[in-house]
């Protein structure tokens, strides 16, 4: 149970590549990494979910506080390139209703 | 206390000196069973060089006087193990403590949950929660009134352990203070969200299913909060369709709206609510899928509506080796006539 | 009574005070664990003062009280003081970072201890081993 977290800034936007699990046991040092960024007034923040496997509630939470963080801050947030596992619990709690979520490019073909 | 020291030091005493005669196993065993007691009489490395030490001396005169001023010396090196020993013995009692303390947080929690199952002729209702640790971030909720209505809701709060069991009570005693034209399920998560709304800190939410048996009508209405899908059990054709509901989990936007829905029961259908410790549970490598939970239920599903949900406990308790992940909640009802 | 003074403002004083402290230790007629208990005590004592508030004083006296004898050892500095008391005493809070027994192991190797501590104006301890 590991989450690897790589900060990118690239043409003024702040990409965080995520690889690994996002737990109740690594989501504190994602919050540590995800809140400064979305905190930053007129950040455009995307979050790479490509090589993540793994998400619970505790992850979620990181996510909807980061959500909250982007309207006071005027900020935003974009999640990419998320596995359908993963994509499900977003789709369940309604959280994908609120939090942008890039289609996956299988979807975008259907 | 004086006199164990006295007795003590006779007894090493002997041990020892009968260990410098024979050179035998037995007086070794004779020693590990005399330090089995020294740690009984919470005695610190320390003390028991420097017994060691004094018995020496006792038995072997004339020691050349390096050997005693090493002996000296090790009591010194020995004296920050005494207190890493002594920490480690306070640690103890204070984990103890606090296991006691979690443990009446514990009991206090369960008297949150309803007492009774309602019974009712028309409808057979199980119920099994299992916390993942000792305080559980799971809640149920049974209500009836007095229009042949059972309310039932299942309610699963971000996390497990104590920050989530310390959200419980907020959901209980919102849901008591709702007054009961408002236990429609879509206005009863609207009120309730707006209550964990103001509540929650900002990285916390809760999750809900809540839905109304009508006894006359035997239908079933109900609305989810962002909660894991429940089950309906078709029994004429043996299928099991996805409770399906939308709307977003509470405790994030300050005014939500839910959709509710209708499911009509037939004598033997049944609607199966849970938290995301049961769909969610993995060991090592391998999720239990929903269709794993569906087959579980399907092979039970002879029996009475709380053997169901035991029989599906112990069958995941066992698939995750006896270590809950997360906190685990069960609710199965069943239209009887 | 007289008293024994060393002050501390390098690792070599932390050794004084410890010689100081032995000395009167053996005087009064403390066995060699105690001996070795309270030296440890005051070396405990002296490296909280070195590293923390850089320079000080550990001051080393025989008590008489009724009919008991013992040994105290005051240490003193105008260091930084300590914000939270109740923390600093609690176990585990220093040990686990392998920084040494900490005040907690200060108490437990004497039989009476008080400590007075003011963020920005210093802290004093006093720490008492009666000879039994």
């Amino acid at each position: 149970m590991n989450l690897e977290i790589k900060h990118i800034e690239k043409e003024g936007k702040q990409f965080l590549f995520l690889q690994g699990e996002i737990d109740v046991y690594t989501s504190e040092t994602l919050k540590q990494s995800l809140l400064p960024l979305t905190a930053q007034e007129g950040n455009e923040v995307i979050v790479d979910f490509s090589d993540v496997n793994y998400i619970d509630s505790t992850g979620l939470g990181i996510f909807i506080g980061a959500l909250k963080s982007t309207h006071n801050h005027e900020s935003s947030m974009k999640l990419t390139g998320m596995a359908e596992r993963v994509r499900r619990l977003f789709k369940i709690t309604g959280l994908d209703e609120i939090i942008d979520i890039e289609e996956s490019e299988r979807e975008e073909a259907k | 206390m004086e006199k164990t020291e006295v007795s003590l030091h006779e007894m090493y005493k002997s041990i020892l000196e009968g260990y410098l005669h024979t050179g035998s196993e037995h007086a070794l065993y004779e020693a590990q069973q005399f330090s089995r007691q020294l740690i009984k009489e919470s005695m610190s490395p320390e003390e028991m060089v420097n017994l060691h030490i004094a018995v020496v001396q006792g038995l072997i005169p004339h020691l050349p006087t390096e050997v005693l001023a090493a002996n000296d010396f090790l009591l010194e090196v020995m004296v920050s193990y005494g207190l890493a020993y002594r920490e480690h013995q306070s640690l103890r009692d204070r984990q103890k403590q606090l296991e006691s303390e979690l443990a009446v947080a514990a009991k206090m929690q369960r008297e949150l949950l309803p007492k009774d199952i309602p019974k009712n002729p028309a409808l057979d209702i199980g119920i099994k929660t299992v916390a993942a640790d000792v305080v559980s971030g799971d809640y149920y909720h049974f209500i009836e009134d007095e229009n042949d209505h059972i309310g039932v809701g299942v309610a699963d709060i971000i996390g497990k352990g104590v920050p989530a069991a310390l959200s419980m009570s907020m959901i209980k005693y919102a849901i008591d203070s709702l007054p009961e034209q408002r236990l429609q399920p879509s206005a009863l998560l609207e009120n309730l969200n707006r209550v964990v709304e103001q509540n929650i800190s900002s990285n916390m939410f809760i999750t809900m299913i809540y839905g109304l048996y009508d006894l006359n009508k035997h239908t079933f209405h109900y609305s989810g909060a962002g909660h894991e899908p429940g089950f309906y059990y078709n029994h004429s054709s043996r299928e099991f369709v996805d409770l399906k509901t939308k709307g977003i989990v509470l405790g994030v936007m300050k005014k939500a709206k839910f959709k509710e829905y209708e499911q009509k029961l037939e004598p033997g259908d049944l609607v199966i609510l849970l938290s995301d410790g049961v769909t969610e549970c993995r060991a090592e490598n391998a999720f239990i899928e929903r269709s794993d939970i569906v087959k579980m239920i399907n092979k039970y599903v002879h029996l009475s509506a709380q053997e169901i949900v035991e029989n599906v406990y112990s069958e995941l308790e066992k698939f995750q080796n006896f270590e809950l992940q997360d906190d685990f909640t069960l609710m199965i009802l069943r239209r009887e006539v | 009574m007289s008293q024994t003074c060393v002050e501390v403002r390098s690792e070599w004083s932390i050794v004084a005070a410890r010689q100081a402290g032995r000395a009167v230790a053996k005087e009064i007629g403390f066995g060699s664990v105690d001996q070795a208990r309270i030296t440890t005590a005051i070396s405990e004592l002296a490296r909280n003062i070195y590293l923390y508030a850089k320079v000080g004083e550990i001051c080393i006296e025989k008590v008489v009280d009724a009919n008991k004898v013992g040994v105290k050892v005051s240490a003193s500095d105008d260091g930084p003081g300590i914000k939270d008391l109740r923390r600093v005493m609690e176990d585990g809070y220093t040990t686990s970072g392998g920084l040494g027994a900490g005040l907690p192991g200060v108490k437990r190797l004497m039989d009476e201890f008080f400590i007075d501590s003011k963020e920005g104006e210093g802290t004093k301890i006093h720490a008492v081993k009666w000879l039994r």
